[in-house]
């Protein structure tokens, strides 16, 4: 271990209550080996400005009171060491979702309310809990809460939170609090804990943000999931979801429209068809939104188009692909969601089906993570890939200059679930004259356009609580004139929230298939 | 100033604090009982307690022979009534927690689960893995959200208590988000605002467990006792301090020199690692002063060996110490073994309080680590102290609730709040005085560790006390550098500081005094037990010239002292 000490410049962003003064300090801190950026607050504070203002406590991850966002990441500053970031300059700033009220204390007031309108404690009977004894749980059960009942709340989970926005969402960690009990044997509150929450739980996107950043990897995101499943069980549920479900189910899609459209997108296009052709060495999966959805259309002819292009030996099912089931499955309908899946597995093995491509990061995601696709031995891609290799192996060549600066929004399914962040950077770079430029949110921490998990059909939120509308905010203010998307749901939201915003003289936004073929000249 | 009313007060939201909390609106549903805490309940220091709570639960296990463990490992100076009370308490103390949701680490039949720990003779420890305080915190939080009756006010950090005509009647405390100061009155108080150790360098102890609740009330005239026993705990881990649970050994850990031997075969034969925390951390101690410490760039340590438990065990009995081995330290004690050295982890002395949680001034009540009532003595057993919170935050939240149902409100004088509030904002705050915070607060707590540490003599205590007295003095001229008033965490400190002053002077004072060796405090020219002359509890009674001390007798029931072997 060396004792060698590096300055480390820490810019941090600080607020004055008094004066109501927003502003910026910047501070030098000589930084040895394990030293976290709570000790490096503590030294500023000790040696270099006595004002500035943070909370911390117990210095060892259990108390939860030192998250703030470092380099835009929500982490605590006691469990994070300043060299391990690797950074030369450390940016700090108050979690985000809460008031500050002082540099980078938030006020959790918010967070505890709504943690507040769970039952945090068993719910028993009065006369169960006079017994003299303990309540027996097996081993097993224990196990399975265990992993949910180390949350210190700290709010992390909250601040990295998309739906929290919206007052009436309880977050992640009060959710996975709610979750730990309706699994704990020894409690007898189900009905009740489910009241609490089947009306809001909608709200969570499953963006798994929450997961990601838990210093104590609670997983709120899957809580949420197993917590819808339940309630869809009992069968309460609001009318907007039980709109989607059905359409799921009688339609196989959850667009309430006929399969015998299923084939819109690829008007005039001569798509094989596996139904017809027998085989092809890929499946191009289009999913439902792109399939149906009159701008995601687009989004399916273009990725095709590009495809043909590079010559990629393809075809489609036609009106036998059905629905994937990622945002039936996270919208907690289990039962429906293995009917969906089951149907498109038996496609891929009555056709040989050995490699798919799709076009919607949630298509892939649940080919790639859930069963029963996962029984199958199938190699999935996300169309980015594909065309990131054939650009790099010299297959595509974008020649045509588009002179835009474009931000590159990461869809959740592609980026925080299934690390892909480099492809369609790499796609974007190649476009002569496109400046790629980054949101703030971006990669692990990318910020969700809240449509995941079924809730772009389901949105009922006003304008100012939509996930989607934060987003544009955030692309106008680092200068966007295009966002750049890599999937169906994220254009559906952020286009919507232009208008919301009335900034379409601004901003517009682009699949990436799109500016590819603008840029081919296709 | 405003005035806010509260049946009970409660000052401190840790374990004891919000038992007292719960058992006082339990005890009564129309009583208003209020907590306050400078910080959010379940920030506590309580969440850092790891190992485990202890309670005699089953067959072969009793009570008496848990009462008769702590007696002994107290060195005798426990109080035997105190601690055969709080033995028969604690099994249903460790129940309830289970009725409320604790995730008690669980038996295979799925009963609550028990492990071995120092100085117990039958393995007594319910845990929930290792974060045991975290999980008591979080069930008592949750379970006091069900009282309509109880309401917290967080981040308010308590100046001091108002005593008037020998009654506690309330307090004052400042809003640290607006900066305002307030005063509260009640009919009945809880102290339970914990430890003290921060007042050294190396510690288990969170930043703000700075011995504030036992200053104020020591203040406002209230006896501190015994305060000369501080624990060290074996293992802190090297450089941070941060607490490695006495679980680890009680799972079968061992502690190695640099040539690998198990030490402890040599001090204590019969128990090895599991011997009580004063044995153990002066056995390291000797071994580092014998030179047969490992060497490494923060001084030599000793080793903590997990590798013969294997991946699984680890990773299920002691997960957070895998977790803060591997981020704090750098050590993935699977594979290596994890640097530590004995370090300052609680404090057996308090504000003076009986088996019913009351101090000697009328109204006061006090529980948990900041409590004396004697059930430590000299030397804490492992997992004593959460179960010591339970047990008696019970009693105290019980005790305060009968007076508070039996008593009206009292009035506040005036002029005492007014001088409060100019003695923090005008003096404190509003000085330009020559000396600064962390200089006086880092020379405290050099002066803490070199000379009031675990081998002491007497020209160390008393070159101790005379710095600490000059310490004092310069903090009669000290400079808060932020002016502002909302959210001031500088102002903060410096009202923790007094009060690590005001306590380190009792400690070392106290250690000074007593001129034997008993427990944790150990006198290298007095090494021996004195019963003749210092079987006995100090009293610390606080006066502008400085502590004045008095002794009490200890109260033996069953067990005269005997010889202290393990």
């Amino acid at each position: 271990m060396s004792s060698e000490a590096k300055t480390v410049k820490f810019r941090i962003k600080r607020y004055n209550p008094e004066l109501d003064r927003h502003f910026v300090s910047t501070y030098d801190v000589p930084v040895r080996k394990g030293m976290t950026i709570l000790d490096a607050l503590l030294y500023i504070k000790d040696n270099l400005d006595a004002t500035l203002t943070f909370r911390y406590s117990c210095r060892m991850g259990q108390c939860g009171s030192c998250g703030i966002l470092v380099n835009g990441k929500p982490m605590l500053a006691c469990y994070t060491q300043v060299l391990h970031l690797g950074t030369d300059v450390v940016e700090l700033e108050p979690l985000p979702n809460l008031p500050v009220i002082r540099d980078l204390v938030v006020d959790v007031k918010p967070f505890f309310a709504r943690y507040r309108k769970v039952t945090p404690y068993l719910i028993k009977p009065e006369e169960e809990l006079k017994k003299p004894e303990e309540f027996l749980q097996p081993p097993e059960n224990f196990w399975e809460i265990w992993d949910l009942t180390v949350c210190t709340k700290c709010g992390i989970c909250f601040a990295a939170c998309p739906a929290a926005i919206d007052d009436d969402y309880l977050g992640p960690s009060a959710l996975a609090t709610n979750y730990r009990f309706l699994r704990d044997v020894r409690d007898e509150g189900l009905n009740e804990r489910l009241d609490a929450v089947s009306e809001t739980l909608w709200l969570c996107t499953s963006c798994n943000s929450c997961s990601l950043m838990c210093p104590k990897n609670v997983d709120g995101s899957t809580s949420v999931v197993e917590t819808r499943s339940l309630v869809v069980e009992r069968g309460y549920i609001p009318r907007t979801v039980k709109e989607v479900l059905e359409s799921a189910f009688t339609y196989h899609n959850p667009l309430r429209t006929s399969q015998a459209k299923r084939l819109g997108w690829a008007e005039g296009l001569n798509v094989k068809l596996l139904p017809e052709v027998g085989s092809a060495e890929y499946l191009y999966f289009v999913c439902c939104s792109a399939a149906f959805d009159p701008r995601n259309q687009e989004i399916a002819r273009s990725t095709a188009v590009i495809l043909r292009e590079i010559g990629v030996d393809f075809a489609n099912l036609g009106k036998e692909e059905w629905c994937c089931g990622d945002h039936i499955l996270r919208m907690g309908e289990k039962g429906l969601f293995e009917e969906l899946a089951g149907h498109n597995v038996s496609m891929f093995e009555k056709y040989g089906v050995d490699k798919v491509i799709t076009v919607s990061p949630h298509c892939f995601n649940t080919m790639k993570n859930d069963k029963p696709y996962t029984d199958l031995d199938v190699q999935v891609y996300h169309y980015t890939q594909i065309i990131a290799d054939a650009i790099d192996t010299g297959r595509l060549k974008p020649t045509r200059e588009i002179r835009r600066r474009v931000a590159y929004h990461d869809p959740c399914f592609l980026g925080k679930r299934n690390n892909i962040y480099e492809e369609p950077r790499k796609i974007l770079e190649s476009i002569p004259g496109l400046e790629l430029i980054e949101f703030r949110r971006r990669l692990e921490n990318s910020y969700c356009c809240g449509g995941g998990a079924g809730r772009v059909w389901v949105e009922e939120a006003p304008p100012e609580k939509r996930p989607c509308v934060e987003r544009v905010r955030e692309a106008v203010e680092i200068g966007a004139e295009v966002i750049a998307v890599a999937c169906p749901f994220c254009m559906t939201t952020l286009e919507d929230a232009v208008k919301v915003l009335e900034v379409e003289d601004k901003i517009v936004v682009k699949d990436i298939s799109e500016l590819v073929r603008e840029a081919c000249g296709l | 100033m405003e005035v806010i009313d509260a049946d009970v007060l409660i000052i401190g939201a840790g374990i004891a604090g919000m038992r007292a909390a719960i058992a006082a609106a339990e005890a009564d549903r129309k009583l208003r009982v209020l907590v306050v805490s400078k910080t959010y309940a379940v920030r506590s220091h309580s969440v850092c307690a790891q190992g485990g709570t202890a309670a005699a639960l089953r067959e072969g296990d009793s009570p008496e022979l848990h009462a008769w463990d702590t007696v002994k490992g107290s060195d005798f100076l426990a109080d035997q009534d105190v601690v055969e009370f709080f033995t028969r308490k604690a099994p249903e103390e460790v129940i309830r927690l289970d009725h409320w949701g604790c995730p008690w680490s669980r038996t295979p039949d799925g009963k609550i689960a028990q492990r071995p720990f120092g100085g117990h003779s039958f393995p007594r420890a319910c845990f929930a893995a290792d974060m045991t305080g975290l999980h008591e915190v979080h069930t008592l939080y949750g379970r006091a959200l069900a009282y309509d009756n109880i309401e917290f006010y967080e981040e308010w950090f308590v100046t001091s208590l108002v005593v008037d005509g020998g009654v506690a009647k309330g307090a004052t405390a400042i809003e640290l988000k607006t900066g305002d100061m307030h005063a509260f009155r009640a009919k009945a108080i809880v102290m339970a605002t914990g430890g003290t150790a921060r007042m050294y360098e190396f510690t288990t102890f969170s930043h703000t467990a700075t011995g504030d609740g036992m200053a104020i009330a020591y203040r406002a005239g209230a006896p501190l006792m015994d305060m000369e026993f501080l624990q060290f705990h074996p293992t802190g881990l090297v450089p941070s301090g941060i607490l490695i649970t006495e679980g680890a050994r009680g799972e079968g850990g061992y502690l190695i020199n640099a040539e690998g031997e198990r030490f402890m075969k040599r001090y204590a034969p019969d128990r090895m690692e599991l011997a009580p925390r004063d044995i153990v951390a002066r056995a390291e101690k000797r071994e580092l002063l014998d030179g047969k410490g490992f060497t490494g760039p923060y001084g030599p340590y000793i080793g903590l060996d997990l590798r013969h438990l294997g991946e699984e065990k680890i990773n299920k009995r002691l997960p957070l110490i895998r977790d803060v081995a591997i981020n704090f330290a750098g050590i993935d004690p699977v594979e290596e073994i994890i640097p530590i050295r004995p370090v300052a982890h609680y404090t057996m002395g308090g504000i003076k309080a009986n088996i019913r949680c009351e101090t000697p001034i009328p109204g006061l009540y006090a529980a948990g680590e900041c409590a004396c009532l004697s059930v430590h003595g000299a030397n804490r057993l492992g997992t004593n102290s959460t179960i010591d919170c339970l047990v008696f935050g019970a009693v105290a939240g019980e005790e305060a609730a009968k007076r508070a149902s039996s008593t009206s409100l009292p009035e506040l004088p005036k002029e005492k709040l007014e001088r409060e509030e100019k003695r923090i904002f005008d003096e404190i705050l509003g000085r330009e005085g020559d000396y600064e915070v962390p200089e006086i607060r880092s020379r405290l707590r050099r002066v803490m560790s070199e000379k009031v540490e675990i081998f002491r003599t007497g020209d160390e205590l008393e070159a101790a006390v005379k710095e600490i007295r000059e310490l004092k003095r310069m903090f009669e001229d000290v400079r808060v550098d932020d002016k502002g008033r909302r959210f001031n965490t500088a102002l903060v400190q410096a009202l923790e500081l007094s009060s690590m002053l005001d306590v380190s002077e009792v400690t070392a004072l106290g250690a000074l005094a007593r001129k034997e060796s008993r427990g944790a405090h150990y006198r290298l020219d007095y090494p021996n037990r004195d019963d003749e002359n210092w079987l006995k509890h100090t009293l610390a009674y606080y006066t502008k010239e400085g502590p004045v001390l008095k002794y009490i007798p200890v109260t033996i029931t069953k067990w005269p002292p005997t010889v202290r072997k393990y």
